[in-house]
């Protein structure tokens, strides 16, 4: 079975003559160890549909299972504990806690899983060092650079070690040397730990080192490439 | 290793929280403690005022007059039996500093009737409470010579002379409007007379005596052998023996060692606390009362200003709000972490409060009594008290930290991230 499989997903907003019907039944079916990228233009609803695939919103119809599990009927203190034991995020502008310096910023979920102190740092500090960033432990979101943030981001959702990494739009907020040291991170966790990566983008020389990319318009899917 | 996910939210709120109170602004942080200090002081000092003018009263009675306790007639009795052997027992306990025995009685003062010219017209006479000391033993008690505002205490072993409260005087009673019947303008050296029934006797006023306790201000006094012939107390027995005990002595033990001996057969003993008039602890409940509710306007708008803090605080971090619960952070670790910036306020101000309190206002107003015409008014803050009105300050200030970060906290996670409403 896929990791992630997505069965006639449809997400509509809105009430009455104001409904907007933004995912249009898809069907999404994700391996262990690929890296997938969704790409289409804006309001093509790629977010929309890694919203659904990360339990972060429920869709309006349609099922989905993500390792093993159906996250659609889950309450949300229920999506809250599936979110943190099986995925990892990184989002468009770094969504880093401003109060906390670049090591806490990361030991957030690991203490929320129940790790002691001390090895949640001993964790933070490695993913740090696994970003590029030694030495910066002990910096403050706003004393970092927007790639260094997006480092940090990175790091974060790596730290868990969880089964899959939703990326969305991670190098939006970046210059293109930054944004391509971010997808070259990204890259190279997938290359050699076989991370599972769903990313966002609509750069497509960001996609180009993914597995698949999958094209959408107007909620739908158009257009499934993998990568020979 | 906390294991259980609320112990895990708590150790994250803790950490969120201690790290948005470092940094949040510092002007911010001291305005903020500021107010919640002066919500302390309000629900403490208020009351603790109102309190201490009956306090500052009740402390004056006890020094000036009644000590700390008071043996009298028993209920079915006129007057203290056997006073004479009352105290010979009381010689006896070395609890006991200095003790008064007093005999009470109400005449008729006259005076200026030597220059009266018009003899059918208003004689100058008031109403008076007597009262029968050993002038000795009760300045030792009640320190009765401080209160003399003109001429000098009475010698031991003297006859003929007499010391007028003040509010008998007209000078100085006239400040109370025709409150007191009092004789007209009369001196140390003037004489006067004291009738009762039959009886009338001259004497010379050796000084007048002023006191915020009116039992000191709204009485004569003079020896009690004068006394007992006046009043034809031929059988020496008293109206009332009060005892100063020592300050290293529990009054409650002298007076229950006092009744194992056996003197509560002869009259009633009562300690200060019990024998004091029952309005007075009842004024004290009123005005504790109506601190407290002042006292609660106070915790209303700290709660409210604590409300909209919060609210601002948390409002403005909604998207983080939305990211960490995003990430997988239980709701109650973000709630809590604002629950802790409230818990530091409340504590910050409250610390501040009780130092100011304690430090400096009780200890300033106990040197410094606030004057009042019945009264010396003190602060009464009674640590016991002090801390159930922290305790109210503090959950209530939790539960208006509690609420915004709720109500921000359970709103949709990708509404918050997205900043959609």
């Amino acid at each position: 079975m896929a990791l992630i499989e997505g069965t006639n997903i449809h997400r509509k907003f809105g009430k009455g003559d104001l409904v907007t019907h933004v995912l249009k039944g898809i069907d999404i079916s994700i391996e262990e160890g690929e890296f997938v990228a969704i790409m289409g233009k804006s309001g093509a609803g790629k977010s929309t549909l890694m919203y659904q695939l990360s339990a972060l919103d429920e869709p309006t119809e349609g099922k989905i299972v993500v390792d093993g599990t159906d996250v659609v009927p889950l309450d949300e203190s229920e999506r809250t504990a599936f979110r943190l034991n099986t995925l990892g995020y990184v989002f468009q502008d770094y969504a880093l806690v401003p109060d906390l310096n670049a090591r806490e910023n990361v030991m957030m979920p690991l203490l929320m899983r129940g790790m002691s102190w001390e090895e949640a740092t001993t964790r933070a500090d490695h993913s740090l060092d696994n970003v590029g960033l030694e030495g910066k432990y002990l910096n403050l979101p706003g004393e970092l650079s927007g790639g260094e943030q997006q480092r940090v981001a990175v790091a974060r959702a790596l730290s868990g070690k969880p089964k899959i990494i939703f990326a969305d739009e991670p190098t939006a907020n970046l210059d293109s040397v930054s944004g391509q040291s971010v997808i070259d991170l990204l890259t190279r966790l997938h290359r050699e730990s076989k991370q599972t990566i769903v990313m966002v983008t609509h750069e497509p020389e960001y996609a180009e080192p993914c597995d698949r990319i999958i094209h959408m318009e107007d909620g739908k899917i158009t257009n499934i490439k993998s990568r020979t | 290793m906390p294991h259980s996910m609320f112990g895990r939210s708590i150790r994250i709120g803790l950490l969120l929280g201690i790290r948005q109170i470092q940094r949040a602004s510092i002007w911010t942080t001291i305005l903020i403690i500021f107010v919640m200090m002066l919500t302390f002081l309000n629900l403490i000092a208020v009351s603790g005022v109102l309190v201490g003018l009956i306090t500052g009263a009740e402390r004056a009675v006890r020094a000036e007059s009644l000590g700390d306790i008071i043996i009298s007639e028993r209920d079915d009795e006129d007057r203290i039996l056997e006073t004479e052997a009352v105290v010979r027992e009381l010689n006896s306990f070395p609890e006991i500093e200095s003790y008064a025995v007093r005999y009470s009685g109400a005449g008729t003062l006259e005076a200026n009737y030597k220059e009266r010219r018009d003899l059918s017209g208003e004689r100058d006479i008031a109403s008076v409470s007597v009262t029968g000391i050993d002038p000795t033993q009760e300045d030792i008690m009640s320190n009765l010579s401080s209160t003399l505002v003109e001429g000098e205490y009475l010698e031991p072993d003297e006859e003929g002379y007499i010391l007028l409260g003040a509010y008998y005087v007209s000078q100085y009673a006239e400040q109370f409007g025709d409150i007191f019947d009092t004789v007209d303008d009369v001196h140390p050296g003037d004489t006067v007379r004291l009738t009762s029934g039959d009886i009338s006797k001259e004497f010379i006023i050796k000084g007048i005596i002023q006191s915020k306790v009116d039992e000191v201000s709204l009485n004569t006094y003079i020896p009690e052998r004068e006394f007992r012939r006046l009043f034809g107390r031929i059988d020496r027995n008293a109206d009332l023996i009060v005892i100063r005990v020592r300050d290293d002595a529990n009054e409650q033990a002298v007076k229950d060692a006092l009744v194992a001996s056996g003197l509560d057969r002869l009259a009633k003993i009562q300690t200060f606390d019990e024998g004091k008039p029952k309005f007075i602890t009842d004024i004290k409940n009123t005005m504790n009362l109506l601190g407290t509710f002042i006292g609660s306007i106070g915790i209303v708008v700290a709660s409210i200003t604590i409300f909209i803090i919060i609210f601002i605080n948390a409002l403005s971090r909604r998207r983080h709000i939305g990211i960490l619960k995003g990430i997988g952070i239980e709701r109650r670790a973000i709630e809590f972490a604002y629950i802790i910036q409230a818990a530091f306020y409340a504590l910050a101000g409250s610390a501040l409060g009780a130092l100011a309190t304690y430090g400096f206002l009780v200890p300033y107003f106990e040197a410094n009594p606030i004057q009042f015409p019945f009264s010396d008014g003190v602060l009464v803050a009674p640590p016991d008290e002090t801390f159930i009105r922290f305790v109210v300050l503090f959950i209530t200030t939790l539960i208006a930290g509690f609420i915004p970060a709720w109500m921000i906290a359970r709103q949709n996670t990708l509404n918050s991230i997205l900043g959609r409403k």
